[in-house]
């Protein structure tokens, strides 16, 4: 090391002490050897000086007047804390001596900028050396053995993230923050999705159900916490196709203020060994940092399927993402608020360690619609529509068919069409029948009976 | 998220959950449409505008209701009483889901508006009432905030049991009450019925797990202390530790009245150990007196006096085998066999501690003042092999190579004192210092005289050699003020906290006699203070405030002297949380014209209200700290000590409670950056106080950084902090900073004395020692321990003219707070007795539901065992019982019996 550290200089000789000390020469200091801890890990841990400025959790979460208390105390301090700086600075504003707060924190933000330099190159960090040294390498080629600025924020700068260097001496000036895979923040969800809990007919049971596991602990943990129990991790849905667990996820999302994570269960697959764990680990990562926030895993079926001996690579990987999936849902690592909603219409091909309760606490089944849910149906899908006064709902109602609400919904799709193909205005009761007949016939055709013989 | 809603949520309750939470996450101007939607997972399609797509059954119930209703509107009265009755049984018998409100309260919601109209045409009666009650459940529905309509009804009601609602009714109600009984108070009305439809919600409380609300209600309406007689078995115990844990966030007299009625649930129930833990928070001799003389079995009697002993209070008994309890007289004999169980007895050398052969010095070191370093290896030999009555320093056989005559002058006084140490608690170590007692030598006679005193500290027995032998007039009136102060000194250590009324004829003329010097008075007054502890004693109050007037009035320049401050001290200690007691002492000295009275009134407020957590008083201290006070002229100087006491008093004030000390932790950054020196360099000993033998890395990590601060006063500050923070744990980390520290500054003699001292600190007692001044579960503060605390860090504001001048021996202060961290087990005849514990880190487990584990990431030990800060330890079986809730100090045990398979102390 050697170099004298910035911010920390040698002690001054005791000014006060007189007789014994005046009789040394002014001594030479070395600093202590600081102590290294980079990168991220650092952040997690409540360690360090930085900890200091934490607020302190409050317990317990049940509703109740000690933690009123105890919040108000907080409170009583954190105005005390801001009475006091206001204060001073005002103390300080008066005096005239550097002007307001703005003022410094601008003039001192502006002899950073200085100091940086422009152009900066961009560079990557290869490896830390000590505390204000490391490795760079940059894209032209050669790696230079650099040092930090002292102000640069040391919790960013782990081995491989972009650093901002200064055009002349290279040194790190700066962190290029970057977030986890970009493949990712695709699939944060930034706009909600239009469907909310009313565009759902019927499955009222599974909308309480979903309610419960996931949004409600998110919103009301204490409820959970004066019951004594632990709110559900995951909830998985599952029925047979077009009875509405898509959409009953899209209602999740479109009414929840919590970061909303959906992905395909076949994007998990990847193209390279590894890729697919690390995305699901990244997964829980993004999620883990968004807290409170849901993830919703649609066609689990694709990776979830019970493990087997198998000779392929591929479907080797594959096990192997779900196997992470595993760990993710009910691992070692507390994941905290983050709760997980899976959707698949086989359930039964799943393997028994992903829906064990623990991972998935709730398995909500949908079925195809009754009579009543039907109608509710019917009418959601009809009500936009321009109806003849001659179509009598009930009489598909009533009809004993196995109708999904996909299915009601492409009878009212095709009736549509077939009026338009009419050039009408209106639909009829006929164009109902037909299409209900034209549904029927393709959905009993969509068994591989005839098909492709 | 919704947790901070608290407040807003609980209001809303009655609405139904659904109902609040569409209107928070409702960000997005796209969703209004559906703001039906969310009101109720199924029941939201069904609101008004829709009323068509209502199931079967829901219809059905509500045209019953609607008919019930309209029953009631017909002049028929005949037919009210069914109809009221039918609908009831409809409120009643809806299971409701967690999301939605219940169907029957939301189609009767529309006609709430002409049903309370009914109301109130209706004539008086039997009728009228039912309707009331059906209306004040309604009214959970449909009444905002300010009308309490659910109130209302029910008082209107009286005579039903409001339980039978359900718990949300209930809770509604009780928030109702709430806001009527301020509302009222305000306007000073009569609340009495409201205090009893209060009595009649308790015992649902109670019985169904909410006794946090129970608790809560009570004390909205100041009436706590009736809730003992609701209480039963089962509840008590989760009742009491809410009850205990809410203490330090009330305001007096809350907090008070809170606490007496927590000892007396404690009493009815038997549980005399919890019991007299708060009788000792409460300061209230009688009430300890008096708990220890319920005790009816004497095995019990002895693990209480065992708790009396900790908090060194005083008390005699007829009892042989409970004095001895009390007085500590085992204490050594414990201590020892700790240090044989842990296998630490042989005794360790300074350099043992240094390991300077780690320390990375370059060069030579510089011009050695080898007097400064043997005085720091005796410091810190004394620390470390404190109490274990060995060492290889102080008590070697080869009398002609003494150690203590490689000191010199006052050096002297402090290597003969640390026998002391090195005997602490052992009565026995007397004879060792007998010899340098008859030393011609005035030190150290001196030294030996404080060494009677350090090792008594603690400990009492009937024959009171310290009294005898200090007592003397060869030392209390000796001419030399060395031995006169150290004789002085000695009985304060000696007797701290023992309050004996002998001392003050010794005392009390010393203090007013202004013919001495200062030095003397001063020590006088503060060594009153230290056995007076916390007594608010009127005649030595009224002396030292005497002899401040006096000495502010005649030789105005005899009070300026350094040693001024300890009369303040000694006067700020008597009140040592006593609270408002303080007040009249605190006018008086605003009547002094003197800047010490000043600076004696900060100290004495921060010493009434340390350890309670008081916010108000929190400010004040801040308040103080305000002012950027010009010290340059020669006159002020020494004017703005004031802004020292406040800081340590902002840490007095907050060590009490877990949530202020780190909030205080926070304001010390502050205050490091916006503060003179004289608060620069007072922040870091106030936050060694704060966590006092309490290691956590955010601490020493920010005492580590300003132990190279460019001021040398706060490096010096902060590098004692460190070793105050770390006093007893041998922890790892800190050792190494501290060896880092000792290169660092290896040619600054004061800085490399604090950093050996500190050094000496963090591994006292060879680790079995603490400093932490709180105790039975960190919830008693000693204030004996405190006051000692307080008295070395008043004295480390001005180092340099105490400790690293020749005062050093004032450091013997801290053997007030000294203490084993020790859990020993004793069986009924108080012979050691080894069981399996499990120690780990404590968990708060107030307020939670079922019965939660007290401790988390636990080890399995064999008693004797050493606790940590903030470690609990419990039973490993059922094989006994513990006559102490608190496994900490001495704990006797007792085997459990075949028949009663019960447990006395379940794990609360």
């Amino acid at each position: 090391m050697g170099n004298a550290q910035s911010g920390i200089g040698g002690p001054p000789a005791g000014d006060g002490e007189k007789g014994k000390d005046q009789k040394k020469e002014k001594p030479k200091y070395e600093p202590p050897p600081p102590t290294t801890r980079v990168g991220r890990r650092k952040r997690r841990t409540a360690a360090g000086p930085d900890a200091a400025s934490k607020l302190p959790t409050v317990y317990p979460n049940a509703r109740c007047k000690l933690k009123l208390l105890r919040m108000e105390r907080i409170k009583d301090h954190l105005l005390l804390e801001e009475e006091f700086v206001q204060n001073q600075e005002r103390l300080r504003g008066s005096k005239g001596e550097k002007g307001g707060l703005e003022q410094r924190q601008e003039e001192e933000r502006s002899r950073v900028d200085d100091m940086r330099g422009s152009p900066m190159g961009v560079g990557n960090l290869e490896e830390m050396i000590d505390d204000d040294h490391a490795i760079v390498s940059s894209a032209t080629g050669p790696e230079y053995y650099v040092s930090i600025m002292s102000f640069v924020d040391k919790d960013l700068l782990e081995p491989g993230c972009s650093v901002l260097l200064h055009h002349k001496s290279v040194s790190i000036v700066g962190v290029l923050t970057e977030d986890s895979d970009p493949l990712i923040s695709v699939m944060k969800l930034d706009k909600a999705p239009t469907e909310s809990y009313a565009d759902i007919g019927g499955l009222e049971q599974q909308i309480q159900e979903v309610r419960e596991a996931v949004e409600l602990p998110l919103l009301h943990p204490e409820l959970y916490e004066e019951m004594g129990i632990k709110p559900p991790k995951g909830v998985i849905l599952y029925g047979s196709p077009g009875t509405g667990k898509t959409l009953l996820a899209k209602a999740v999302a479109n009414q929840t203020s919590a970061t909303f994570l959906r992905i395909v269960g076949s994007e998990l697959i990847q193209k390279y060994l590894g890729d697919g764990p690390r995305l699901c680990r990244q997964i829980f990562q993004v999620a883990a940092e968004h807290a409170p926030s849901i993830v919703f895993i649609d066609e689990i079926d694709a990776i979830g399927t019970k493990r087997y001996e198998s000779t392929s690579g591929g479907e080797r990987e594959v096990q192997r993402t779900m196997l992470e999936l595993l760990n993710q849902l009910d691992g070692f690592d507390d994941r905290g608020d983050v709760k997980v909603i899976m959707a698949t219409n086989k359930i039964e091909t799943l393997d028994p360690a992903l829906i064990r309760p623990g991972r998935i606490d709730r398995k909500i089944l949908f079925e195809n619609p009754d009579q009543n849910t039907k109608r509710k149906i019917f009418t959601l899908h009809t009500s936009k529509m321009s109806l003849s006064s001659d179509v009598e709902l009930e009489e598909f109602i009533n009809q004993k068919d196995d109708l999904s609400g996909a299915d009601i919904k492409a009878i009212c799709t095709e009736a549509g069409l077939l009026a338009l193909r009419e050039r009408r205005m209106r639909v009829q009761m006929a164009d109902f029948r037909t299409a209900r007949e034209r549904v029927l016939k393709t959905k009993s055709e969509g068994e591989p009976e005839g098909l492709y013989l | 998220m919704a947790k901070e809603n608290e407040k807003s949520v609980k209001p809303d309750k009655g609405k139904g959950k659904a109902a609040d939470i569409p209107e928070k996450k409702d960000g997005d101007a796209s969703k209004t449409t559906q703001e039906k939607g969310g009101n109720g997972a199924g029941g939201g399609r069904k609101g008004e505008p829709q009323e068509e797509e209502l199931s079967e059954e829901d219809q059905q119930l509500k045209s019953e209701l609607e008919m019930l209703v309209e029953r009631l509107k017909e002049p028929n009265t005949e037919l009210y009483k069914p109809a009221l009755e039918a609908i009831k049984t409809f409120i009643r018998t809806s299971t409701s889901s967690m999301t939605a409100v219940p169907k029957p309260l939301k189609f009767l919601r529309p006609h709430y508006k002409s049903l309370t109209e009914l109301y109130e045409q209706w004539p008086e009666g039997e009728n009228k009432v039912a309707m009331a009650d059906v209306l004040s459940v309604l009214g959970m529905t449909y009444a905002d905030e300010n009308r309490l309509d659910s109130l209302k009804y029910r008082l209107l009601a009286p005579m039903e049991d409001p339980g039978s609602w359900g718990h949300e009714y209930v809770r509604h109600l009780a928030l109702e009450i709430g806001a009527e009984f301020t509302s009222r108070q305000e306007k000073e009305e009569d609340t009495q019925d409201l205090t009893d439809l209060t009595m009649s919600l308790i015992p649902f409380f109670l019985k169904h797990n909410a006794e946090a609300d129970a608790v809560d209600l009570l004390l909205e309406l100041e009436i706590i202390d009736k809730l003992p007689p609701f209480l039963d078995e089962n509840t008590y115990q989760r009742v009491g530790l809410y009850m205990i844990s809410m203490v330090p966030l009330l305001s007096p007299p809350d907090d008070k009245t809170t606490l007496e009625t927590a000892h007396s649930i404690y009493r009815k129930y038997n549980k005399l150990a919890q019991a007299i833990t708060l009788a000792i928070r409460l300061n209230d001799i009688d009430l300890i007196k008096e708990d220890l003389d319920a005790a009816e079995d004497p095995v019990l009697k002895k693990q209480l006096a065992f708790l009396v002993a900790r908090q060194q209070i005083s008390l005699d008994t007829s009892d042989q085998d409970i004095n001895e309890a009390l007085n500590n007289t085992r204490l050594s004999e414990h201590f020892a066999a700790l240090g044989k169980e842990l296998n630490i007895l042989d005794p360790k050398t300074p350099e043992d501690i240094y390991k300077s052969h780690l320390e990375n010095s370059r060069g030579p070191p510089g011009s050695v003042d080898s007097a400064k370093q043997n005085l720091a290896n005796s410091f810190v030999n004394s620390f470390v092999n404190a109490g274990f009555g060995t060492d290889k320093l102080m008590l070697v056989e080869d009398e002609s190579n003494s150690w203590v005559y490689k000191n010199k002058d006052l050096g002297m006084l402090s290597a003969t004192a640390s026998i002391g140490m090195l005997h602490q608690w052992n009565v026995g170590g007397l004879d060792v210092i007998d010899k340098y007692m008859y030393q011609e030598e005035e030190n150290i006679k001196a030294g030996a005289a404080l060494a009677i005193g350090i090792l008594s500290c603690g400990v009492r027995t009937e024959l009171d050699p310290a009294m005898a032998l200090l007592c003397d007039d060869g030392y209390l009136e000796n001419k030399s003020v060395p031995i006169r102060v150290s004789a002085i000194m000695g009985l304060g250590l000696a007797y701290a906290g023992s309050q004996r009324a002998e001392f003050l004829e010794q005392l009390l003329p010393i203090i007013g006699d202004s013919s001495i010097t200062l030095q003397v008075s001063a020590m006088a007054a503060l060594s009153l203070g230290l056995i007076f502890v916390g007594s608010s004693n009127g005649d030595i109050s009224s002396a030292i405030i005497q002899t401040l007037m006096e000495r502010a009035e005649g030789d105005e320049p005899s009070l300026k002297d350094k040693w001024g401050r300890f009369l303040a001290l000694g006067l700020a200690l008597l009140f040592v949380g006593r609270q408002d007691d303080a007040d009249v002492t605190l006018e008086t000295l605003k009547a002094i014209e003197h800047p010490i009275a000043k600076h004696g009134g900060v100290l004495v407020d921060a010493c009434a209200y340390a350890g309670t957590g008081n916010v108000l008083k929190y400010q004040s201290m801040l308040h103080l700290c305000n002012e950027h006070i010009d010290t340059s002229e020669d006159e002020k100087k020494g004017e703005d000590l004031f802004q020292s006491y406040a800081v340590l008093g902002l840490a007095l004030i907050a060590m009490g409670e877990d949530i202020g000390a780190e909030m205080a932790l926070r304001q010390f950054g502050h205050l490091m950056h916006y503060g003179d020196g004289i608060i620069r360099k007072t922040v870091p000993l106030a936050m060694g106080l704060l966590s006092a033998s309490n290691p956590q890395i955010k601490v020493y990590d920010t005492l580590s950084r300003y132990s190279h601060d460019n001021d040398i006063d706060v490096a010096i500050s902060a590098i004692f902090a460190m070793g105050l923070v770390g006093a007893g744990t041998n922890n790892a980390r800190l050792a190494q900073l501290l060896r880092q520290l000792a290169s660092y500054y290896h040619r600054d003699h004061n800085s490399l004395f604090m950093v050996r001292i500190a050094q000496g600190l963090l591994h006292m007692g060879k680790g079995t020692l603490s400093l932490n001044p709180f105790h039975n579960d960190r919830s008693v503060l000693s204030r004996v321990a405190t006051a000692g605390l307080l008295t070395v860090l008043v004295s480390l504001i001005d180092a340099k003219s105490f400790i690293l001048e020749s005062s050093h021996y004032l450091l013997y202060f801290l053997v007030t707070a000294m203490h084993p961290r020790f859990l020993i087990t004793l069986d009924e005849n108080l012979q050691p007795l080894p069981v399996n514990v499990r120690v780990g880190q404590a968990v708060d487990v107030v307020g939670q539901a079922g019965r939660p584990k007290t401790i988390t990431g636990w080890q399995t030990q064999n008693t004797p065992v050493l606790l940590a800060y903030g470690e609990r330890a419990e039973l490993e079986d059922d094989e006994y019982i513990s006559l102490s809730n608190n496994l900490e100090g001495l704990v006797i045990l007792k085997k459990v019996g075949n028949n009663p398979p019960y447990r006395i102390f379940t794990s609360d």
